[in-house]
């Protein structure tokens, strides 16, 4: 799943390690979002929407999804 | 995280606990156990119980690292609660790895005292479930 996170981290000067520590998860799996290799769950994604004061829907691209 | 920094404080006494019956285990071991000693089971059991300490008290070691420190106390709270690594664990069945291991390690011991050769099958097969598990989890690791 595409996602903006690395964008929105770009934007806000915010490094994984920060978004990590705020969300409550590793470096790693930040890396793994963002590179598509691991689909976060709603909670998680929820939480990351909330730390960029965003829609999860605005961070995470569900395109893939519509058919 | 007070509820965390709780629970490290009682990890650190349970593995104290630990380290200290395995260090009462040695002595009487050494002291005490002399008509059995040159036995392969009675060695293994010694290695088992020295490796089991040094891990605990390693273990403690890092606990008290991380409870001094407000910023590391909360990267090992993530760490433990990561999801991603909750998945990983769970689909190369680590928790029941773990525990299947266990069992066969204690029966391997028991068996030991009766035949060699079912006590080195069994410790074996245990080595290499927990070998062909952490190669899973690793592989798991690299995919997710």
């Amino acid at each position: 799943m595409n996602t903006k996170i690395p964008d929105l981290r770009k934007e806000r000067k915010i490094s994984q390690e920060e978004l990590a520590l705020s969300v409550g998860v590793t470096r790693q799996t930040i890396t793994s979002i963002e590179v598509g290799k691991y689909t976060a769950s709603l909670p998680l994604a929820y939480k990351i929407a909330r730390y960029f004061g965003l829609k999860i829907e605005e961070v995470f691209d569900f395109s893939e999804y519509n058919d | 995280m007070e509820v965390y920094r709780s629970k490290l404080k009682r990890r650190i006494l349970l593995l104290s606990i630990l380290v200290l019956f395995s260090a009462f285990l040695g002595v009487y071991d050494v002291f005490f156990q002399t008509d059995i000693s040159k036995s392969g089971i009675f060695c293994f059991q010694c290695g088992l119980t020295t490796a089991i300490a040094i891990i605990a008290a390693i273990q403690i070691m890092r606990f008290k690292g991380v409870l001094s420190n407000d910023e590391k106390l909360k990267v090992q709270f993530n760490k433990e609660n990561d999801e991603r690594l909750r998945a990983i664990k769970a689909k190369a069945g680590m928790p029941m790895l773990m525990v299947t291991s266990i069992m066969i390690i204690v029966a391997a011991i028991i068996a030991g005292y009766f035949n060699t050769v079912i006590f080195i099958t069994l410790v074996s097969v245990a080595l290499f479930q927990l070998i062909f598990g952490l190669l899973v989890k690793l592989l798991y690791m690299k995919k997710m």
